[in-house]
């Protein structure tokens, strides 16, 4: 692929503060085109301020960030947003179709409306995510796996080259859960980059191909095999997390647990290879 | 319903009654932004603080001219705003105190401007009074002009940048992702708001003003799910509100229009509420009602039919009692009886009851529906 050869994303020496209290310090990343990569980490590690600040949502202390080698202003055009589900109020008085065509505001501009064209993009992408039928339903309405494939519709319909997604698999059931990866995939297929926000440490190997560790610094950033490990987790989450070793199926594997308070249960189970080529 | 004639008739009510319209169409239209970015108390700081904002502009400039009383009200009312964005980003104090320090510190101090006035003889400063509850009869054609021509100003930013309001009350973030600068909207916006309450300050009065914003906003939301239709209806609900309040009011000198307009707004909410289509308490009752009676016809039918399987005729009847042990809650009689109605059950006699071919055929229909799939 020669688009590999590209960076998407970098960031360099981004720290983010508010009031005194550094959410992100002195972030660098590097990213390659046409991957998925997952962003892990705590709670309060700040990864939806590392995703707000790289979109310019959040204004940050220091540090620059590059997309596809320019600014965010000069290319903007080729950066796709998914916030998280639970940011707006799904009783606004509008319609599923309504909500995509937002996708194609940036490319409108000012003043213009939406065209019969916007709106075949708009059902077409729709279509994409299994969404079709409710084009005309009230957002209300909408179950949450339906209303995570209504802000991805949006996010394709934006026909970026760079996507960024926050907890995109939040609240979902399976069948969206694999819905979702399936379209994410897909668009990693056609040369795009997916940076998505996750939670479930177990899945990360399957569905990812990067994976970036994040608390407050990053820990590690890299190809899953290389980055993903008991050492970096252990850093990332520091003591609530616990892993117990088991070799079952002759596979050397790790399962990690997260806890996120002195008396909440597991969270997420996760199988880290160890070994760099399972 | 004199005066609803005169309204074609006589000259100072048909005045009075378009400047109330125009007020209805502005706040009416604005407000359902307001409502929808749950703004709705913003919009009650900002009436009240323009009080001191009008006193003040009267008393610098002696002039009663509604262009220089409505500017004042809006400087003060932006001015308002202003502290208490100051308030709530360098303090550890909320939003909706903030809102309440500032209502009553400006309210205060307008009235306490307003006090002083009337006692110093010789200023004429008559009418003021009226921004308090509002006086829509004093409304004069030029008072009606200025509004009409801000008001109208207004409405055309908000078709203009339809899209872009939109955006900024569903989904700010990601209009900001887009490039589209959200605080300049943000503010273009509530300046629009403020420009809605101004000019109904002298018509409804600083007190009640808030009404208007709210009020046909969360009417409207009752009947609509679209943003279009709900900024249309919640526009004609504060006209008829503003139209028929200030009507009523001139019919008795001394009346201040505010309370009734709210009186006549409110009667509309409650209206809504209840007997909206969508939304609405009674229809939402009456849909319940009838899932209700549905369910428990279906439920009697597939016990009459899982009873039926027991014997080697499907249409062997069964005594009511023995239906009633298999169903729980009210007397099974009446359902039976509606069940007969459409034909899939038959009264065999005085207490016994027997399955229809096509009752036969339901249950099973209904049996396939409810299927674990």
């Amino acid at each position: 692929m020669v688009t590999t050869a590209e960076q998407a994303l970098e960031v360099t020496d981004l720290t983010v503060a508010y009031q005194e209290k550094p959410v992100l310090w002195d972030i660098d990343l590097d990213v390659p085109s046409g991957i998925l990569m997952a962003i892990v980490g705590p709670n309060g590690a700040g990864k939806t301020t590392l995703i707000k600040s790289i979109l310019g949502l959040i204004k940050p202390a220091a540090g620059h960030v590059l997309i596809h080698g320019k600014s965010y202003r000069e290319n903007r055009h080729l950066v796709g947003y998914v916030p998280q589900r639970g940011s707006v109020d799904w009783d606004f008085p509008t319609s599923v179709l309504d909500v995509v065509l937002m996708g194609r505001y940036g490319r409108l501009g000012w003043f213009k409306r939406p065209s019969r064209q916007d709106r075949e993009l708009a059902l077409a992408s729709l279509d994409k995510v299994g969404m079709a039928d409710y084009a005309e339903r009230q957002i209300s309405q909408l179950s949450g796996g339906q209303q995570q494939r209504t802000f991805l519709a949006r996010a394709l319909v934006q026909d970026a080259q760079l996507y960024f997604m926050d907890e995109p698999f939040q609240g979902v059931d399976a069948t969206t859960e694999r819905a979702i990866i399936t379209l994410l995939q897909d668009l990693r297929a056609r040369g795009k980059t997916v940076i998505a926000v996750h939670h479930d440490l177990q899945t990360v190997p399957e569905y990812f191909d990067w994976v970036t560790l994040l608390n407050v610094r990053r820990i590690a950033s890299g190809v899953v095999q290389d980055v993903f490990t008991e050492d970096n987790l252990r850093q990332a989450y520091g003591g609530r997390i616990a892993f117990l070793h088991n070799g079952t199926n002759g596979e050397d594997g790790t399962t990690a647990v997260v806890t996120q308070g002195p008396n909440s249960v597991q969270v997420a189970p996760a199988i880290v290879p160890r070994d760099a080529t399972a | 319903m004199e005066i609803f004639l005169q309204l074609f008739t006589d000259y100072t009510i048909r005045t009075v009654a378009m400047g109330a319209a125009v007020l209805g169409i502005v706040s009416g239209s604005l407000g359902t932004f307001a409502m929808l970015r749950r703004q709705s108390l913003l919009g009650d700081a900002m009436s009240h603080a323009a009080l001191p904002g009008v006193v003040l502009a009267f008393m610098l400039t002696g002039s009663k001219a509604p262009v220089v009383l409505i500017l004042g009200a809006a400087v003060a009312g932006v001015i308002g705003t202003l502290f208490m964005l100051t308030i709530t980003s360098f303090t550890r104090i909320k939003e909706d105190s903030a809102l309440g320090i500032i209502l009553s510190v400006f309210f205060g101090f307008g009235l306490m401007l307003l006090t002083f006035l009337q006692r110093n003889p010789g200023a004429n400063q008559a009418g003021l009074n009226s921004f308090l509850f509002g006086q829509a009869a004093t409304l004069l054609v030029r008072d009606v002009i200025t509004m009409a021509i801000f008001g109208g100003g207004a409405l055309l930013l908000l078709a203009l940048f339809w899209k872009e309001f939109k955006l900024l009350s569903f989904d700010r973030d990601f209009g900001a992702s887009l490039g589209y600068p959200m605080v300049m909207l943000d503010v273009l916006l509530t300046s629009l708001l403020v420009i809605a309450i101004v000019i109904g300050l002298q018509a409804v009065g600083v007190v009640l003003m808030s009404a208007m914003i709210v009020a046909p906003a969360a009417a409207a939301r009752q009947w609509t799910d679209r943003l279009g239709i709900m900024v249309v209806l919640s526009a004609v609900f504060g006209a008829v509100a503003g139209v028929s309040g200030s009507l009523i009011s001139s019919l008795e000198r001394g009346l201040s229009t505010g309370p009734v307009v709210v009186l006549v707004i409110s009667t509309i909410v409650f209206i809504s509420l209840l007997f909206a289509t969508r939304r609405g308490v009674v229809w939402n009752w009456i849909r319940r009602q009838r899932q209700r009676r549905i369910l428990r016809l279906e439920s009697v039918l597939n016990h009459m039919f899982k009873l039926a399987e027991q014997h080697d005729d499907w249409s062997h009847p069964h005594s009511t009692a023995v239906i009633q042990t298999m169903s729980y809650g009210r007397g099974v009689a009446p359902t039976l009886q509606a069940l007969v109605g459409r034909g899939w059950v038959t009264q065999v006699d005085k207490d016994l009851w027997a399955l229809t071919a096509e009752g036969a055929k339901e249950a099973q229909r209904f049996a396939r529906r409810t299927e674990v799939r």
